[in-house]
């Protein structure tokens, strides 16, 4: 039980039980089975976009063009599909490959001119959210291949088919950093960097990775929320900025970088998730989403900080 | 020694500060910008853009000031909108005296900012994650009060304020409008802050070195919780500038629109990331350079749909040009040296 709250994600999956309970007692519409596949498909885009942060902070670094690089792909995706004709495949292989290269610029700039990777992405969003209006004037991409939108609607019983994605993500990533060489040089360099360098890891390769990691997640997170409102908005993205921090630094990553938690990362999108969908349940301004967002960010922080110091003291 | 006289123009322009650098690449843009486009120089151009550059320079200030000791202010959009609110509920709705409400204004954004650094300080958590927080937590409120309705019965003098200017209009050259001037003085008073108090360089101390700082003897707590509830000030004289431009108060204003803003007029502006470093005169530069580029691409009828592709664009391109001429400057120095 002791080693059990001694896990970073202890105090999440806590929360998540307890609301949970709280909400199945007070608003009994919460356990349906649509209201939970509902729950379950509007946290699918949330925990990729989380995971593309994540990887950055993983590194020790930040990438402030997280929402303007998925906003990017889910319109140049929308735009093959709508505006080519584009099959879907294709189409989204496209897009991901755009939004790899796109992450690419990112790292290949912040390596190259020495300039802090924060000041870069936060110029590239601006670029990235220009040639994206450029290319819709605004205008939403409608006309898209029925089975992409039936494949964002879909669902098998309460399980959105949405949801494969980033659950097959999550393995992935898993795996990835517990066991491939690259993933380790990134949290290796992220933990620190000059000792990582003297090891015999290239910092600018592992950067430069992480960026395009950073960059494909992105744009895996752009093309399901197209997939999901059946339309490539040219707004995706534009409120991704706070949830991209939020649901790693709940989960118990390090801004200092090198130490990440895909589990703790997982259940703070399910516990933010929670709450949005406890705030329609039980009728609230919606407002307060965003107030209880900034509370649960401090809260967390703060919990973390008490029991880091009180594991370190036993 | 001495340099042969011809060269001593470009030497002297290859040599001075960032700051000098940074003054060259906008004659440069003003130049391509007035010959491409004749009404780039127009009265009405110039004037509006001066109007909307002097909110740019104090947002810029609001986290330069922050950026000093080497953190981050991510709420100086939230602590904006939720000054523009307050502002319009007191003039409007408690129909206060505009002075007083100003002042008013003034303190609940030095209360907002006090509240970052508070908690950044208890907590020891990193600056950008507190304010990442609050952020959330200030807008969100105040949308909760105010329910997102804009105030659009402002007392008329507090909008000709924003529309009025100083001093008389010489041909083609406008007058200077009221906001730049107000703009100006907050830079003067921070520039005497910075370079001749000793709160002022105790602040670039704690960013140079905060351990090096603790040690010294200055209290490093209280310096970062004074920068924050400085930060927060200016961002509601920010606030109260818009505020007085747009002669309404709007809450879709200010928010995350001042976060782009907020950091490139100080960072390409000379100040550091790292913090220790400053730049008063730096940030009113990299806040004209980013109004210029924005204005000039607008007169020149650029697509109003790439403009952001081009901002960042140029912002790089910028920020690139003034390291190439800062490391070039270095290897002449030391290459003369020796």
């Amino acid at each position: 039980m002791r080693s059990f709250f001694r896990l970073q994600w202890s105090g999440i999956l806590v929360g998540i039980i307890a609301g949970g309970i709280a909400l199945a007692l007070s608003a009994p519409a919460f356990l349906s089975e649509f209201n939970l596949f509902v729950l379950l498909r509007s946290i699918c885009v949330s925990l990729l976009v989380a995971y593309s942060q994540m990887v950055m902070l993983g590194v020790g670094q930040m990438n402030l063009s997280v929402g303007a690089l998925g906003g990017l792909v889910a319109v140049v995706t929308g735009g093959l599909m709508d505006a080519l004709g584009v099959p879907t495949l294709p189409a989204i292989m496209i897009g991901v490959a755009a939004g790899g290269a796109a992450g690419f610029v990112n790292g290949w700039l912040t390596v190259k001119t020495g300039i802090n990777g924060f000041i870069v992405t936060l110029a590239t969003a601006s670029a990235f959210a220009g040639i994206n209006l450029g290319i819709t004037k605004a205008v939403p991409f409608y006309n898209l291949p029925a089975d992409f939108v039936a494949f964002g609607n879909g669902r098998l019983g309460l399980f959105p088919l949405l949801l494969i994605v980033p659950l097959l993500v999550t393995v992935v990533l898993a795996l990835f950093f517990s066991r491939a060489v690259p993933g380790r040089h990134m949290l290796a360099v992220g933990g620190n960097a000059p000792a990582a360098q003297l090891s015999g890891v290239s910092v600018p390769r592992a950067i430069i990775s992480a960026h395009v990691l950073s960059g494909l997640l992105a744009a895996v997170a752009g093309i399901l929320a197209v997939a999901q409102l059946g339309s490539a908005q040219p707004t995706i993205g534009s409120d991704w900025l706070v949830i991209s921090f939020a649901a790693p630094i709940i989960g118990g990553a390090s801004l200092a970088g090198g130490a990440i938690s895909i589990v703790g990362t997982l259940l703070a999108v399910v516990l933010i998730g929670l709450i949005q969908n406890a705030m329609v349940l039980v009728k609230v301004d919606p407002y307060w989403v965003q107030f209880l967002l900034g509370a649960l960010i401090l809260a967390a922080v703060w919990f973390n900080r008490y029991r880091a110091v009180r594991v370190g003291e036993s | 020694m001495d340099p042969a006289p011809r060269r001593t123009i470009s030497s002297f322009l290859l040599r001075g500060s960032a700051q000098v650098g940074l003054f060259l690449i906008l004659v440069v843009l003003w130049a391509v910008f007035a010959n491409l486009a004749p009404g780039f120089l127009s009265k009405f151009n110039l004037n509006s853009l001066l109007r909307s550059v002097a909110v740019d320079i104090v947002v810029g200030f609001a986290q330069m000031v922050v950026l000093a000791t080497g953190g981050m202010n991510l709420s100086v959009g939230a602590i904006g909108v939720c000054a523009v609110m307050f502002s319009g509920y007191l003039m409007q709705v408690l129909g206060l005296p505009i002075p007083v409400a100003i002042a008013g204004t003034l303190a609940l954004g030095a209360f907002l900012g006090w509240l970052n650094g508070f908690a950044i300080v208890k907590t020891g958590v990193n600056s950008f994650v507190v304010t990442l927080a609050s952020a959330s937590l200030f807008s969100g409120g105040m949308l909760i009060l105010t329910k997102a309705v804009p105030l659009n019965g402002l007392p008329p003098e507090f909008g000709a304020f924003g529309k009025s200017a100083v001093g008389p209009a010489f041909g083609s050259i406008p007058a200077i409008p009221s906001l730049a001037v107000v703009a100006l003085a907050i830079g003067l008073g921070l520039y005497l802050l910075f370079k001749h108090s000793t709160l002022g360089r105790q602040i670039l101390a704690v960013g140079a070195n905060a351990r090096a700082a603790e040690m010294s003897g200055i209290p490093v707590d209280r310096t970062i919780v004074f920068v924050h509830a400085l930060s927060g000030a200016l961002a509601a004289a920010a606030a109260l500038m818009l505020t007085s431009r747009l002669a309404a108060a709007m809450p879709a204003v200010a928010g995350d629109d001042w976060l782009l803003p907020s950091f490139l007029a100080p960072v390409i502006g000379g100040t550091a990331l790292s913090g220790g470093i400053v730049s008063v005169v730096g940030t009113i530069l990299g806040a004209l350079l980013v109004s210029t580029i924005r204005s000039g691409l607008l007169v020149l009828e650029i697509g109003n749909f790439w403009l952001p592709l081009f901002l960042g664009a140029f912002l790089l391109a910028a920020i690139l040009i003034e390291r190439g001429r800062a490391a070039y400057v270095a290897r002449e120095q030391a290459r003369r040296a020796l």
